[in-house]
């Protein structure tokens, strides 16, 4: 099982996307983790982890999570998840993971935020 | 010692010094031996000489007082002479004889006017000649021996010795004439007639004494002399003189003087040893008599000392010997220590050779002897082995370079191969074996087995030839074959394709016999396709059957051919073995091959169906017959065994790297072919991601540790088994979990996984047994 990141970034917005695609556990979990830290470490405002293809999740994936949630926020910045399968979603469920963590059911309401996100933007301009 | 003696240039020196030392002693041995009897010889004659002039000397000695006194006898015999005359007569015979001492013409008293006779005595004292009248004296002189044996007997004699107290006054022996004149008158007693006178003249014992003093024999030989009757008249002990020998010698040695002296008395000598009087050693006796007188005369000497020179010469000999000896050795050591040191000298640098220093000096070679031309070739020896190594080391670099190479070869082939070239698999229903045993370090045969739902894929191959050639071959075939399997193509058609791939761009027309099958795991149906590969063997009820097989050609060589579809089912319990010819060909070191027959009935007599055990006895039996015969093919073997689905399947790992990622690979596996949804697939899989990652972790697992994962399905539920030999650990007690919501982001990983553990599973039990930890999770399947 393995796992595959794609990060884009829309600087304009300082949105970063993370998108998962297989396995998020034990093997492949080290790895993802030092990807996202580098990507939080660029400070954006807010890091979205896109779990379309996330197909598992398990313990040492949701730690890597729960620390990158846990630096976000310290900094003020926000980290949301979107696109969540139903057997991952369990799992998020039974461990009461991120309960502050914003979190998208789908690309339509991840777009809605983003929108929102940026009239605030603006209208602090 | 030993050093000593390994060392050629002691063994030399020892040898010769060996051998000149036995010839110097055998010469000096034969020059003594002939020295000695020489000397003996001399010695001996020597001795006899000296006896014999003495006894000569005795006689002359004897022999002139005898005619001195005959002479006087015949002067007295022819006529009567005045008295004054007479005396005159006595007087002048002892004046100019040296040897007489004293001298008498005494008448006889019956034939004369004077009663009282006449006898007038001349003899000498301190160098005078004096008289003496014999008429004086407490008895008359003719009755004295002198007088009356000579008288009485008539004939001239030697007197026993006796003191002459009325005379000489001294020891002597006297030598009486009876004087008879022609018509005498005889005797009174009826016996010869009377003589007119008896003339003597006398030998003092000193002067006897004084010639046997004159031998030379050594410092303790002397000489003695005995009268007729035994009577010791010269001897080296005075206190012997004028007693009889039986008095004076040991009794013991009484019977030998005996029986000397009655030997000599006869005549003749004779010669006696006894032990010497008062020295240590045998002395000599030799005896003899004297012929005027008869007397018993010898000499004793020790012969040890007569024997001195010979035993000077022994000396001479053994010293002289020793030296040469001693001279040999030390030259014999020179010149063997000269020729030897270019010799140690070239013992010392092949020493040094023998240990790899190639560049030890060896000796200069002088001359053209045996040596210097050892020592030549002993350098060429040196300069041809310091380039042979040098080769030697540049073509072992190369070699162990090319071994390098051919062994990443086979481990590169070996990881085309599912297991790298040792595979398992436990299915629901279905345990697979296979292994690939290559001739050379890498081979042509190979297996592969692929999953497709309920379908299991396999093949069998085995390439022509073997070593690198057969290895990119067999690479090519297999990994079209796993291609195509992927496809989805039936058993005949993926031979077909295969074919025709394998033909293309063949320059060396390889080929590759293969056999592939599909299995359905739910209906039990067999369907293979042959391309010149032996037939599968069937175990069924303990009985083994070769399967019939429509077959095709071996592939690679033709394109455009097809393939026949062979069908088969299969049953519970059932067991296919599918192999390679390197099995049945096998050879031993005479040259047999191990042949189907031996196969079949090997197999017959296995009564496990456990794949991994009955291909292994397999190989074991075809390496037992082998022996030392080396492998001469590729040996690959499949097994495969088909059984209850409600039988646990079970999986034994080592405990290290990659724990978690090899259980759930075969945990994938074994689900894979499970009737359960995938939900619940998922779940189990996550379940036993956080139950190894948990033991991975915190169990405390040392190398050589086994953790045993077993799934079953049975009455609805998925049930999967983790036994572990870790610390014992529940992961179910409640204090081992993390806080929920508040921690996690600070909590373990395992703190986490038991919420995902407990969670996901219906029901879990944990029991410690015999130091392990056996935790169960049990999943409901839903109806």
């Amino acid at each position: 099982m393995e796992l595959n990141t794609t990060v884009t970034v829309d600087k304009e917005n300082s949105v970063a996307r993370v998108a998962l695609d297989g396995a998020l556990n034990t093997d492949t979990a080290p790895a993802f983790e030092q990807r996202l830290q580098a990507v939080i470490e660029e400070g954006y405002e807010l890091t979205v982890l896109d779990m379309k293809d996330l197909d598992y999740i398990s313990s040492a994936g949701l730690r890597v999570l729960f620390k990158a949630a846990k630096q976000v926020h310290a900094s003020g910045r926000r980290l949301a998840a979107a696109n969540r399968k139903p057997h991952i979603d369990k799992v998020f469920e039974i461990l009461k993971a991120l309960p502050d963590m914003a979190v998208f059911a789908n690309e339509q309401e991840l777009d809605d935020y983003l929108e929102s996100m940026q009239a605030r933007v603006r209208d602090g301009d | 010692m030993a050093s000593v003696f390994s060392s050629f240039a002691s063994r030399l020196i020892l040898l010769l010094t060996l051998c000149s030392g036995l010839v110097v002693g055998a010469g000096l041995w034969l020059d003594y031996r002939l020295s000695r009897a020489d000397i003996i010889q001399r010695v001996s004659q020597e001795s006899e000489e000296t006896i014999a002039n003495m006894v000569a000397d005795l006689e002359n000695l004897l022999d002139g007082v005898e005619g001195s006194t005959l002479f006087l006898g015949r002067i007295v015999q022819q006529r009567d002479h005045e008295p004054t005359v007479l005396e005159e007569l006595v007087r002048d015979v002892v004046e100019n004889s040296d040897d007489i001492y004293g001298a008498t013409i005494a008448l006889n008293p019956a034939l004369v006017e004077d009663p009282l006779g006449f006898a007038p005595y001349y003899y000498r004292r301190d160098g005078l000649v004096v008289s003496k009248d014999l008429r004086q004296g407490d008895k008359p002189y003719w009755q004295r021996p002198w007088f009356r044996e000579a008288a009485t007997g008539g004939e001239p004699r030697w007197v026993e010795p006796y003191f002459d107290k009325e005379g000489g006054e001294t020891l002597m022996t006297t030598y009486s004439v009876p004087v008879i004149r022609p018509g005498g008158v005889p005797t009174a007693a009826g016996g010869g007639p009377e003589p007119y006178a008896v003339v003597t003249a006398d030998i003092t014992l000193a002067d006897l004494q004084g010639y046997l003093q004159r031998l030379n024999l050594g410092s303790s030989g002397f000489g003695i002399l005995l009268s007729r009757a035994g009577v010791v008249l010269s001897s080296r002990i005075p206190g012997q003189i004028m007693h009889h020998y039986a008095e004076v010698v040991d009794p013991t040695e009484l019977p030998f003087w005996q029986q000397l002296i009655e030997q000599v008395q006869d005549g003749g000598s004779a010669t006696g040893r006894i032990e010497c009087p008062g020295l240590s050693g045998r002395c000599v006796v030799r005896m003899g008599a004297l012929q005027s007188t008869g007397w018993p005369v010898g000499v004793i000497y020790s012969e040890d000392e007569l024997l001195e020179p010979l035993r000077r010469f022994q000396r001479k000999t053994l010293v002289v010997g020793s030296l040469i000896l001693l001279v040999v050795a030390l030259a014999v050591a020179l010149v063997s220590r000269r020729l030897t040191r270019p010799l140690s000298a070239l013992a010392e640098a092949s020493g040094e050779i023998a240990h790899g220093r190639l560049n030890g000096r060896l000796p200069t070679p002088r001359g053209e002897d045996e040596l210097a031309q050892l020592i030549r070739s002993f350098a060429a020896m040196q300069t041809d082995l310091k380039a042979h190594i040098e080769r030697l080391e540049q073509a072992t670099a190369s070699r162990s370079r090319l071994e390098g190479e051919l062994a990443a070869a086979r481990e590169i082939q070996m990881a085309m191969l599912l297991g790298e070239g040792e595979a398992r698999e436990q299915l629901a229903g279905l345990d697979l074996w296979a292994k690939v045993l290559p001739a050379k370090s890498v081979g042509g045969d190979f297996y592969s087995f692929h999953l497709q739902g309920r379908r299991l894929l396999f093949s069998i191959g085995d390439v022509s030839d073997k070593g690198v050639p057969a290895a990119l071959f067999m690479a090519k075939a297999l990994s079209h074959m796993q291609q195509l399997a992927r496809e989805g193509l039936p058993p005949a058609q993926r031979l077909a394709r295969l074919n025709n791939l394998l033909v293309e761009r063949n320059r060396n027309y390889m080929f590759v016999t293969l056999c592939t099958a599909d299995l359905d795991l739910d209906s039990g149906q067999f369907e293979f396709a042959s391309g010149g590969h032996p037939p599968p063997l069937l175990l069924r009820d303990g009985a083994v059957t070769e399967l019939a097989q429509d077959m095709g050609p071996a592939l690679g060589l033709s394109s455009g051919l097809s393939f026949a579809t062979n069908l088969e089912r299969l049953e519970e319990d059932d067991c296919l073995l599918l192999y390679t010819d390197g099995v049945d060909e096998a050879f031993n070191e005479s040259g047999d091959m191990f042949g189907l027959e031996r196969l079949h009935t090997l197999l017959s007599r296995q009564d496990s169906h456990d794949p991994e055990e009955l291909g292994g006895t397999v190989f074991q039996a075809v390496r037992a017959f082998s022996g030392e015969a080396p492998q001469s093919d590729d040996i690959t073997v499949l097994v495969l065994s088909l059984r209850d689905s409600s039988e646990p399947r079970r999986l034994e790992l080592a405990a290290g790297h990659n724990l978690v990622g090899r259980t759930l690979e075969w945990l994938q596996g074994q689900l894979a072919v499970s009737q359960a949804p995938d939900d619940c697939k998922r779940e189990l899989l996550l379940v036993a991601e956080e139950i190894i990652t948990n033991l991975d972790r915190y169990a405390g697992l040392e190398e050589g540790d086994t953790v045993q994962v077993a799934l079953a399905e049975e009455d609805g539920e998925l049930c999967l088994t983790v036994t572990d030999p870790g610390k014992p650990f529940d992961p179910l007690s409640e204090g081992q979990r993390a806080e929920l919501g508040r921690d996690s982001a600070t909590a373990g990983v395992g703190g986490l996984g038991v919420h995902l553990i407990t969670q996901l599973s219906d029901r879990q039990t944990y029991r410690r047994v015999d130091g392990r930890n056996i935790l169960q999770v049990y999943k409901a399947l839903p109806v």
